[in-house]
C-alpha cells in the first residue's frame, strides 16, 4: 500500500485511473535500483573512473585510483553530508540576506524584536542606543561571518554544553565557518586527498556540526525574528483543507520568504474582491513540506501535506497555483500540473523548473511579486477544468501547532524545571525527536505515526518536525485529547497543561530547536546531552539534508534510529564506526531498523538505560 | 520455450546482471547477502568485447549440453530447457568446465550445499524464479534490453524487425551506420 491515508489514496486511485504516472509508479520503474550504488560501491568523483568496488568478492576491490570500499563509501557519504549541510545553510543565508535589509523592503520586517535583541546580544553586538533596523543589520553581518572562514569557531555551537564542547574540541570537529566545512569536504573527497575513511567521517561530524549549529540554526532563528517566534495555535490538514468554491494557492518548499509574503498578499482585501468578482468565495492557502510548516506553526495556515502529496495536491483538479521556493520539489509536479489548469510557479533564481513559469522573488519585489502570484491564482481558478475535480471526501483533521523553545518554556510557567521534574520523576520518560521525510520505499506515514503512537505509550514526549510532523499530526496525533493515547504519565503532564503528547517542532531547518531544547535541558541539569534519556528517528527519510541532520544529532550525543538503511553497506568498517565505534567519541550512534515497532523498543530501552545512568 | 537471450550490442556494461543474479541466489535475496557466511557470486559476467563494448557472458544451455554429457556423477541435468547443476551430486572434478565451449562454469561454494565444499557453479536459468512466475533475476536487472526472456523466436524475429527497419538503399552512405552493422562490420575485420 502506498499510504495510510485515505485521501492519499483516494487521490492516487483517481490519477491512476487516467494514467498519470506518480512517484510510486517511478519507483517502480527504477527497480531493482542499482546494488552498487545502494551500497555506496559506485565512485563517479574522477574520470579515471567511474568505478565500483565487487561486494561478492570476485571482481574488481579497489578503484581505478586505488580506493577501496571503505574509502569509497565514507567519500560518498561525506558529499551527502556535504550536500545536506549546504542546502540548510543556503538556505539559512538567503535569510540572513533578508535580516540585512529587514525594516528597509517592504515586504520584511523585524516581527519579534525580543529575540533580535537576544540574538545580537549572543553574538556580541551592543544593543543600546540602536534602532532596529541598525541591530538587523549588524547582527545579519556578524551571522555572515559565521559562513565565512575567518572565525575558530561558529558563534552558536557555544549553545552546547560544556563538557559537549569540549568532546568536539578534542575530536577537532568544532565547525569554524559553515561554508568551510561544506568546502574542506568538496576537497577532501577530490581524488588523492583524503583516503583514510576515520578521517573522511570525522570531517563530516564537523559539516553536520556547521549544519545544526550553523546553517540551521540560523534559519530558524533568524525566521522567528522576521515573521515571529511560533506561539501554540490550532490549524487544520489533510487534502480537504483545500477548497472547491475557492481560489487554492499551495506553498511548497522550505523557506519562509516567499510563502510568507504570499499569505500577507493573499490577506489583502483588495485581493479577495478580485478572487469573489471572479466567482469564488475567498483565497484559501494550504501548505506543503516544509515551507507549509513554517507558515502553519507562525500563521496556523492550513496544511495539505507533505512530501508524497505534492503530486497527490495537483490532482484534486482545484489547486489553481503551486508556488515553490527550493528543495524536495519533484520536478514531476510541473508534468502533473500540465494534466490539470495549475499554474507551477518557481521563485529562486536557483531553483528553476524545466516548463514551470518562473516569478523571481527579491527581498526588494517580494511585495510586488506575491501579489502578482495571487492574480495569477485568481486567473487560473477560472480556468478550471469542472471534470477534473474531485477533493478526497474526507474531514479535514485538526491539530494543534507552534511549539517553539520559547513557547514550551513559557507553556511550562517559564522554565524547564517542571519538564525536568516531569522527567526525574518518571511521569515523562525522555524526550525523542521524530523527523525527516517520506520515502516511496515506505508506505506513507505508517513509520512515523506507528513510531510515535509507540512512544508516547511508554510515556516518552515526542518532538517533531517536517514531513515526520506533518504525519503525526493527519492521524490526530497533535491534538490535547490525543494525551489520552499515551501511557499514563505522560497523559497526565499533557492533560495538566492542556498540551498534545507530540510537540510540533516546525520544519526540518526547526530540528536545530531540537538541539536548543536538549542543550538547554542538559545545561539546567548539569549534565551533557549525551547522558539525557533522549534520542532520534528518521523512520521514513530519503534526502541528503537528512544525513547531515542525522549526523549532527550524533555528534551531539544521541541515539538516531534510521528506518531506511543509508547507502553504506558496501563498508564493514564504515558500518562499524557509525552504528558502534562512534558511541566512544560522541556518546550517539546510528541504528538502522526500518520496523517501526522494533525502532521503538529500541528507543525505549535506550531511553531506560540513560535513566537508569542518571540515577533516576 | 521461453528463455533469456542475450543482445550484446545493447549492454552498456553496467554489470547490474551480476549483482541481481548473486542477490537472487543468496539466502537473503537482498542485499544482506553480502554479510552471509557463504556470500553468492554472479553466475552471468560482463566482459569487455573490441572497442570497449561490453559483453554479458552466461551458460546458453546448449542442447545437447556438452557440460551434461561429460558429468560423471549425473549431477548436471535438464528440466523444462534449463541446464542446472544439483550440487548434493557434484564431486568438483571440473569436467564440465573443461568441455564447455563458452567457459560459463566456475568453482564455488554454495550456501545450498551441507558440506562446504566448492561445487560446479553455472547460470540454472533462475529455475526457483521462473518456477514462481518471475523472470530470470538478469533480465528484471537489465534496463536496456540486452537481456531479454521470451520465446526464443519471437525475441529474435523482434531484433530482425529492428535491424530490417534501418535498412535503406543508400545505407552506406548514411552517416550513422546501425549499431548490429558497426559491429558485423567489426568482426568481419
Amino acid at each position: 500500500m502506498h499510504s495510510i491515508h485515505q485521501d492519499a489514496l483516494r487521490i492516487i486511485k483517481k490519477l491512476d485511473d487516467v494514467g498519470i504516472e506518480l512517484v510510486w509508479n517511478r519507483l517502480e520503474n527504477q527497480e531493482p535500483q542499482c546494488g552498487y550504488c545502494s551500497l555506496g560501491l559506485s565512485c563517479r568523483n574522477c574520470t579515471m573512473g567511474p568505478c565500483r568496488i565487487d561486494p561478492f568478492g570476485e571482481g574488481p576491490q579497489k578503484g581505478v585510483c586505488g580506493a577501496d570500499a571503505d574509502v569509497i563509501v565514507a567519500r560518498n557519504l561525506a558529499r551527502a553530508v556535504a550536500s545536506g549541510a549546504a542546502s540548510h545553510s543556503d538556505h539559512g543565508r538567503d535569510l540572513v540576506e533578508v535580516l540585512s535589509k529587514a525594516g528597509m523592503v517592504k515586504a520584511y520586517t523585524i516581527k519579534d524584536e525580543d529575540k533580535l535583541k537576544r540574538l545580537a546580544e549572543e553574538y556580541g553586538i551592543d544593543t543600546t542606543k540602536k534602532s532596529i533596523v541598525e541591530i538587523a543589520s549588524e547582527l545579519a553581518d556578524a551571522m555572515l561571518e559565521d559562513f565565512g572562514s575567518k572565525k575558530e569557531r561558529i558563534q552558536l555551537i557555544n549553545r552546547a554544553p560544556r563538557k559537549r564542547i569540549e568532546i568536539w574540541e578534542n575530536l577537532g570537529v568544532i565547525p569554524r565557518g559553515i561554508d568551510r566545512e561544506v568546502v574542506e569536504m568538496m576537497h577532501r573527497t577530490h581524488m588523492g586527498v583524503d583516503n583514510e575513511p576515520a578521517n573522511i567521517l570525522l570531517q563530516c561530524l564537523r559539516t553536520s556540526l556547521g549544519d545544526g549549529f550553523g546553517g540551521s540554526m540560523i534559519a530558524t532563528e533568524v525566521s522567528d525574528i522576521l515573521f515571529g517566534t511560533p506561539e501554540p495555535k490550532t490549524s487544520t490538514i489533510n487534502l480537504a483543507t483545500l477548497k472547491e468554491n475557492e481560489v487554492n494557492i499551495i506553498l511548497h518548499g522550505h523557506n519562509p520568504l516567499v510563502s510568507d509574503a504570499v499569505v500577507e498578499a493573499a490577506m489583502r482585501e483588495d485581493l479577495v474582491k478580485l478572487a469573489k468578482k471572479a466567482g469564488a468565495e475567498g483565497i484559501n492557502l494550504a501548505g506543503l513540506c516544509c515551507t507549509g510548516n513554517e507558515v502553519l506553526m507562525r500563521k496556523g495556515i492550513p496544511m495539505a501535506g507533505n512530501h508524497l502529496i505534492q503530486e497527490l495536491v495537483i490532482g484534486t483538479g482545484v489547486a489553481d497555483v503551486v508556488v515553490v521556493d527550493y528543495q524536495c520539489i519533484m520536478p514531476a509536479i510541473v508534468d502533473v500540473a500540465k494534466c490539470y489548469h495549475t499554474a507551477v510557479v518557481t521563485t529562486s533564481p536557483k531553483a528553476k523548473f524545466k516548463d514551470a513559469m518562473h516569478i523571481e522573488f527579491t527581498p526588494e519585489n517580494a511585495h510586488e511579486k506575491a501579489v502578482e502570484v495571487v492574480k495569477l491564482a485568481i486567473e487560473r481558478f477560472k480556468q478550471r477544468n469542472r471534470d477534473l475535480i474531485k477533493i478526497p471526501d474526507v474531514k479535514p483533521v485538526e491539530l494543534m501547532t507552534g511549539f517553539s523553545v520559547e513557547a514550551v518554556v513559557k507553556a511550562l510557567g517559564g522554565s524547564l524545571k517542571p519538564l525536568i521534574d516531569a522527567i526525574k520523576s518518571g511521569s515523562i520518560k525522555g524526550v525523542v525527536g521524530s523527523v525527516g521525510c517520506n520515502n516511496p520505499k515506505v508506505t506513507q506515514d505508517k513509520s512515523h505515526t506507528t513510531l510515535a503512537r509507540k512512544l508516547i505509550e511508554n510515556d516518552v514526549l515526542v518532538v517533531d518536525t517536517g514531513c515526520a510532523a506533518v504525519a503525526d499530526a493527519k492521524v490526530g496525533l497533535k491534538m490535547p485529547e490525543a494525551a489520552k493515547l499515551a501511557g499514563n504519565g505522560l497523559r497526565e503532564v499533557c492533560e495538566s497543561l492542556g498540551i498534545p503528547p507530540i510537540l510540533h517542532f516546525g520544519s526540518c531547518v526547526d530540528n536545530s530547536r531540537i538541539l536548543v531544547a536538549l542543550a538547554a535541558l542538559a545545561n539546567e541539569i548539569g549534565v551533557d546531552i549525551s547522558d539525557l534519556p533522549a534520542a532520534g528517528a528518521a523512520m521514513e527519510w530519503y534526502s541528503e539534508k537528512a544525513i547531515a541532520i542525522g549526523t549532527y544529532f550524533v555528534a551531539s550525543g544521541l541515539l538516531v534510529v534510521l528506518g531506511v538503511p543509508p547507502p553504506i553497506f558496501g563498508s564493514k568498517f564504515v558500518i562499524d564506526v557509525l552504528t558502534n565505534k562512534v558511541e566512544s567519541l560522541t556518546g550517539g550512534k546510528f541504528v538502522v531498523e526500518p520496523d517501526a515497532e522494533r525502532a521503538a523498543d529500541i528507543i525505549v530501552k535506550h531511553i531506560e538505560e540513560k535513566r537508569r545512568k542518571l540515577g533516576i | 520455450m521461453k528463455s533469456v537471450v542475450v543482445f550484446p550490442e545493447r549492454c552498456i556494461g553496467c554489470m547490474q546482471c551480476m549483482f541481481e543474479c548473486a542477490v537472487a541466489h543468496s539466502q537473503s535475496k537482498n542485499f544482506n547477502a553480502i554479510y552471509e557466511e557463504t556470500p553468492p557470486k554472479p553466475r552471468i559476467h560482463v566482459y569487455s568485447a573490441k572497442e570497449n563494448y561490453a559483453f554479458p557472458s552466461k551458460c546458453r544451455h546448449c542442447e545437447p549440453a556438452p557440460c551434461l554429457e561429460a558429468c560423471p556423477t549425473s549431477a548436471i541435468r535438464r528440466e523444462e530447457g534449463i541446464v542446472f547443476v544439483d550440487v548434493e551430486r557434484c564431486i568438483n572434478c571440473g569436467m564440465c568446465a573443461m568441455v564447455c565451449p563458452f567457459a560459463v562454469v566456475r568453482f564455488h561454494i554454495d550456501w545450498k550445499r551441507i558440506e562446504k565444499l566448492p561445487v560446479s557453479y553455472k547460470c540454472d536459468g533462475c529455475i526457483e524464479r521462473v518456477k514462481e512466475d518471475e523472470i530470470p533475476a538478469c533480465v528484471e536487472a537489465c534496463k536496456v534490453g540486452a537481456l531479454r526472456y521470451g520465446d526464443v523466436n519471437e525475441l529474435i524475429e523482434e531484433a530482425e524487425k529492428r535491424i530490417a527497419s534501418t535498412y535503406s538503399p543508400i545505407f552506406e552512405r548514411r552517416e550513422e551506420v546501425p549499431e548490429n552493422y558497426k559491429i558485423w562490420l567489426e568482426l568481419r575485420g
